[in-house]
């Protein structure tokens, strides 16, 4: 019963979590240098230059590329910060079609 | 155009380079215009006052001037959310902004000699400044739809060939204050 209970539980807060995992996508621009984007990816989130230039590839030859996941707030935040170094970022559900 | 030498490393976190007059003159005018083309889109609170008071712009539409449009894009494909978003962070994007030409250009009209030097803040107000300017030119020149080499075979009497010689310039030097950067910082 109590296994049953927790069950429907998580279902329902499944259902009613505002936290559910958003994305962060950076699209492929002409003008931005590959050098910077790779700069500010390791600016803004910290990451490696590895795995910056690793994401800044994945922009340039696929067009797009999802570069940070979280709440819907937190991707709000990383797409503010983008803008303001330029980059051209949207924001969207994690479980929607890029 | 390429009479300075761009940014070099001095040290733990100094950047340095020694501009020409010409080319403090274009940095400080596109500054300029950068700081002038963000205040067009400046918010009439005669109605709101509470709203300026806490930063919530006027404007929910993304800007119909294309340069504008890409400084200050959509967040969300969705135009709701986009216009959501947009009336509530706009008007501190545009602040920022305007503060990182501000900071090329009250530097560089207060070097008599044209020497700069950034520390890592600066120099990255000095990148997201020079990018935002690249920007602007990038959508004037169209270089969405034309490759560098229809650019470089502009006829030398083009006024786009000008700007084309500008935009270039900007890329090799923020190109040399990455590079600058990068150098500290580890792999």
């Amino acid at each position: 019963m109590v296994k049953i209970k927790s069950k429907i539980e998580e279902e329902i807060n499944a259902i009613f979590s505002t936290d559910r995992p958003w994305v962060t996508i950076v699209w492929d621009d002409p003008v931005n240098l590959m050098d910077y984007v790779t700069y500010v990816f390791m600016e803004l989130f910290g990451y490696s230059r590895e795995r910056a230039t690793e994401l800044m590839m994945k922009v340039h030859n696929e067009g797009k590329a999802v570069v940070s996941e979280g709440t819907r707030e937190e991707m709000e935040h990383d797409v503010a910060r983008l803008h303001e170094f330029g980059l051209w970022a949207t924001l969207q559900r994690g479980d929607q079609p890029l | 155009m390429n009479q300075s030498h761009g940014f070099t490393r001095h040290g733990e976190e100094l950047f340095v380079a020694q501009f020409s007059d010409s080319e403090k003159e274009v940095l400080i005018n596109l500054s300029q215009q950068i700081i002038e083309l963000l205040a067009e889109r400046v918010d009439h609170h005669d109605q709101d006052p509470l709203a300026a008071m806490v930063g919530i712009t006027v404007h929910d539409s993304p800007p119909e001037d294309e340069v504008l449009l890409r400084l200050l894009p959509n967040a969300y494909a969705d135009g709701v959310d986009a216009a959501e978003f947009r009336r509530y962070t706009e008007s501190v994007l545009r602040t920022k902004k305007q503060a990182h030409a501000m900071s090329i250009r009250t530097m560089l009209m207060s070097s008599e000699d044209g020497s700069i030097e950034l520390n890592h803040e600066l120099a990255n107000a000095w990148l997201g400044g020079i990018n935002d300017i690249r920007l602007a030119l990038g959508v004037r020149l169209n270089v969405e739809k034309n490759s560098h080499e229809e650019l470089e075979l502009l006829a030398p009497d083009d006024p786009m060939r000008g700007v084309y010689g500008v935009y270039s310039w900007l890329g090799w030097l923020q190109g040399n204050l990455l590079e600058a950067l990068m150098d500290g910082l580890e792999s």
